[in-house]
């Protein structure tokens, strides 16, 4: 029991009428009295942000947005890419996006968004600094995952993405791009690459590489010696080499893949000052610094960050068409991995 | 009176927790695919998913009811050697959350785990259908022996079973007339749950289905709504979900309907001595090796495995002294989880006791046809996923209750109810209405006499459906990630979301911690129902032994 019980049924107001059903008045009597939290005067400048970083990367953002002179109160909805799909999903169809910014983790969730209405149409004027590959008139990219190879220290380290299935390795992992969209990005790469496309992934197949659902999930399968070595994200990758797992990483030639994690404005709250203020604090140089320290790759050129090996080559998907091919290539690739 | 206002109070709830989110789904479905739900599910290999889901829906259904009920079955025998012990360790896997279950069973039994490191002995089928459909299975297995043993102790008769024996019938022959005979409700009961579990199941095919490529409706509809975030991916989860509804409902209801009044008896509500007819002294040893070697490959192993995962440094390495730390749990054990633990102990022991309330009500009121359908219908949220159910309380209430504990509540009064009332029917018989008329008669009140003659045999099934509906909620997550605000993270929201959910060693630690909270109470609790149970029981003579 939290010692926060007395007068906790003061909570979020939210946008729409305070109206409550009875059913619902006598709940919130019963929850409360099991540790409510109770919450004071709402700021004057407060926004809802809605993303999927991890609190390890977004708490030291918002600590540091509401400590800044034009920062303001954030109120944090944190989930994995699927809870905060369905999140919005229901918000959008149940009084409107209860979000000021989305902070998503691939482009194609956030484009989807802005097909819909619900984020889109500003940003922020010094957004110039970061990388024309990382941002549209909608949004920009605040921090980036990388696709990298992660291996056993058993095993030979690849050296080119080829490698992976040359035969060197007995068990291999790639994540589900029908589920990860990281991994979407980087089947999307391989596809428009000649010297690769999708049939890279057939050889994969026949050397050995079986099909997991998350990038997460590689690197455990990995780190546990399932697997000799998989497709998985820089983060999660150098995470289990830190904490002694027996993996290493490499950034394959021609390049590990890019993935950007846009963030956009809600357009019911164009009009907001704080939520703009954020928006240019993350992709600003101060947040971008922030960002970087907490463990997160950022867009912007020259902040630093975790690490990029000296000249470690990296390539970006053409994310409008990995939009529009989407479907075929994932009935490409199906016909490759079933399911 | 008292009857007409829970009726009402049942009726109103059904409408809330139930029909108003279906209905709420069926309505955007509609709406956003112009009429033609069916047209969303265009993309390939949904009818494999379905085909997937339903065979393993009957298969672990097939196997989890007879290893339950042989559970409870032996673990029923107090001459049994070890049989506190056995009892406990049985329900072990119930504390251990989904999304651990098939990791364990990995650093267990796949390449590179226990048995492979130590007898060069792995096992490729755990990581596809077989493996899916087994893990399954044993994690069943415990749920089917709770409802069958909370029956048992509600339903047995001895007296029953001795007369056969003495009337000459073999042990084999009382089991299947009478022992069985009087526990149908009870599986059936359990059978139901298990079949409408596993077609919810998630966790388990997303991880140990994955590598082989065993899709089935619920990772389809996790995909729907993780991949893009387009409306009509929406769509399709929503429509596949509501199918999972509509096929439950064309199972159970028919079962509901038909079968349950059938297996029900008329019976004297006094609670006989549960103990029953002694065994062999060397069949009751065989009982316990072959119960001892069982419970070690499905539930020591996988368990030890989850264990060491939590007390060593990284994956990976070998788990021995010279790497444990106590670091997960460092990371587990903050300010903000113990608030949130706090938080979540309060709303799991809220719901569960307004569970068992709610299923209590709808055990009782199974007596009429319309209560047989209300039964049916708690047990449809139970089909939906997480995801799913939580889209549709937010549709439905989300303009007014959005991130707060209410809404959780709400929640998971929706997903268990089903939960909390199966046990208790399996448990539950037509009392002689003379019982109650005795107590009335002899100047009991009306509480007093629900309480001293309704209640008392029924009081283990009660704890059984509390206590489940309770671990349940202190681990849930899914459901609770998705509807959470400021002020209402539970206890998985805020372990999960420090790190991606990919992070073995912190979410090991957190299901330790879980077990030991859970495991403590239930095992005060699972002694005082046994007290319960024998408090009255009178020495039964011993009977001559026969044939």
């Amino acid at each position: 029991m939290t010692t926060e019980t007395a007068g906790g049924a003061a909570r979020k107001t939210g946008r729409g009428p305070r109206r409550r059903t009875a059913l619902g008045a006598v709940l919130l009597l019963a929850v409360a009295a099991c540790g409510g939290q109770s919450r004071g005067q709402e700021p004057a400048r407060s926004l809802t942000l809605y993303t999927c970083l991890s609190d390890e990367s977004i708490q030291p953002i918002i600590t540091a947005f509401q400590g800044r002179d034009d920062g303001g109160h954030v109120d944090l909805f944190r989930a994995p890419t699927g809870e905060l799909n369905a999140r919005v999903a229901a918000d959008a169809r149940s009084g409107g996006l209860k979000a000021d910014v989305i902070w998503g983790c691939d482009p194609l969730t956030v484009q989807a968004f802005v097909d819909q209405h619900l984020v889109g149409g500003w940003t922020p004027s010094d957004a110039d600094a970061i990388p024309a590959q990382f941002r549209t008139e909608d949004y920009v990219g605040a921090h980036i995952l990388y696709m990298v190879a992660v291996y056993r220290t058993d095993v030979p380290a690849p050296t080119s993405w080829a490698d992976l299935a040359g035969g060197d390795y007995q068990a291999l992992a790639v994540p589900d791009p029908s589920v990860a969209a990281s991994a979407l990005g980087a089947l999307g790469w391989f596809a428009a690459e000649p010297r690769y496309g999708v049939g890279f992934y057939a050889d994969l197949e026949r050397a050995g590489a079986v099909q997991v659902k998350t990038p997460d999930d590689v690197t455990t399968g990995v780190a546990q010696g399932l697997y000799d070595a998989g497709i998985t994200t820089a983060t999660s990758a150098y995470a289990a080499k830190d904490d002694g797992s027996p993996v290493d990483v490499v950034w394959p030639e021609p390049g590990a893949v890019a993935i950007y994690g846009p963030v956009a404005l809600a357009t019911h709250s164009a009009r907001s000052d704080v939520a703009k203020s954020f928006i240019s604090f993350v992709v600003g140089a101060d947040g971008q610094k922030v960002l970087a320290e907490s463990g997160s790759y950022p867009t912007l050129p020259g902040v630093g960050g975790p690490p990029v090996p000296d000249g470690a080559p990296i390539v970006s998907p053409d994310w409008a068409a990995v939009g529009a091919d989407k479907d075929a290539i994932l009935a490409e690739y199906r016909r490759i991995f079933g399911g | 009176m008292a009857r007409r206002s829970g009726t009402v109070a049942v009726a109103a709830l059904v409408a809330v927790l139930v029909l108003l989110p279906l209905l709420r789904l069926g309505q955007v479905l509609w709406q956003e695919s112009d009429g033609a739900p069916l047209r969303a599910l265009g993309s390939a290999g949904l009818g494999t998913a379905g085909r997937h889901t339903l065979v393993l829906a009957v298969a672990v259904t097939l196997a989890s009811v007879p290893v339950g009920v042989s559970l409870a079955l032996v673990l029923r025998r107090a001459d049994l050697p070890g049989r506190a012990f056995w009892r406990a360790a049985v329900l072990l896997p119930i504390v251990v959350p989904d999304f651990v279950l098939g990791y364990s069973w990995t650093q267990a039994y796949a390449r590179a785990g226990f048995t492979d490191t130590l007898l060069g002995v792995s096992w490729p089928g755990l990581l596809g259908p077989v493996g899916v459909w087994l893990v399954l299975v044993v994690n069943a297995a415990p749920l089917v022996y709770l409802v069958v043993a909370v029956g048992l102790a509600a339903r047995a008769e001895p007296d029953g079973e001795r007369a056969a024996r003495i009337s000459g019938a073999g042990s084999r022959t009382a089991l299947v007339t009478i022992t069985l005979r009087l526990l149908l409700p009870a599986v059936a009961a359990s059978s139901v749950l298990v079949f409408v579990l596993t077609l919810a199941t998630f966790a388990v095919p997303q991880v140990l289905g994955a590598p082989a490529g065993f899709e089935t409706v619920t990772t389809r509809i996790y995909a729907d709504l993780s991949i893009g975030g387009n409306p009509a991916s929406f769509r399709e989860a929503l429509t596949l979900a509501l199918l999972l509804v509509l096929v439950t409902a064309a199972c159970v209801a028919p079962a509901d309907a038909l079968l349950a009044p059938r297996l029900r008896t008329v019976r004297p509500a006094d609670p006989q001595a549960a103990r029953s007819v002694p065994g062999r002294p060397g069949a009751l040893r065989a009982q316990a090796a072959v119960l001892g070697s069982y419970l070690f490959l499905t539930t020591a192993l996988p368990l030890a495995a989850l264990v060491l995962s939590s007390v060593t440094r990284a994956l990976g390495v070998p788990p021995t002294p010279a790497n444990w730390s106590l670091d997960h749990y460092r990371q587990v054990l903050t300010p903000r989880t113990l608030e949130a633990f706090g938080r979540s102990l309060g709303l799991a022991v809220v719901a569960a006791s307004l569970l068992v309330l709610l299923g209590g009500l709808v055990a009782v009121g199974e007596r009429s046809r319309s209560g047989r359908a209300t039964a049916t219908l708690v047990t449809l949220t139970l089909v939906l996923p997480g995801s799913t159910l939580a889209v549709a309380l937010l549709l439905a209430y989300g303009r007014w209750l959005s991130g707060t504990l209410a809404l959780i509540l709400l929640a998971y009064l929706a997903k268990l109810w089903a939960f909390a009332h199966r046990p208790i029917a399996g448990a539950l018989d037509r009392l002689p209405a003379d019982e109650l008329r005795a107590a009335r008669v002899s100047g009991a009140g009306p509480l007093t006499a629900v309480r001293t003659v309704a209640l008392r045999p029924l009081a283990p099934a009660l704890l059984g459906a509390w206590l489940i509906c309770c671990l349940t909620a202190l681990h849930e997550v899914t459901m609770s990630s998705l509807l959470y605000g400021p002020g209402s993270e539970t206890l998985a929201v805020v372990v999960l979301n420090s790190q991606e959910l990919g992070r073995i060693g912190p979410t090991a630690a957190l299901s330790v911690l879980l077990s030991l909270v859970v495991a403590v109470p239930a095992l005060l609790l699972w002694a005082g129902a046994a007290r319960l149970r024998t408090r009255d029981a009178v020495p039964a003579p011993e009977p001559a032994r026969v044939g």
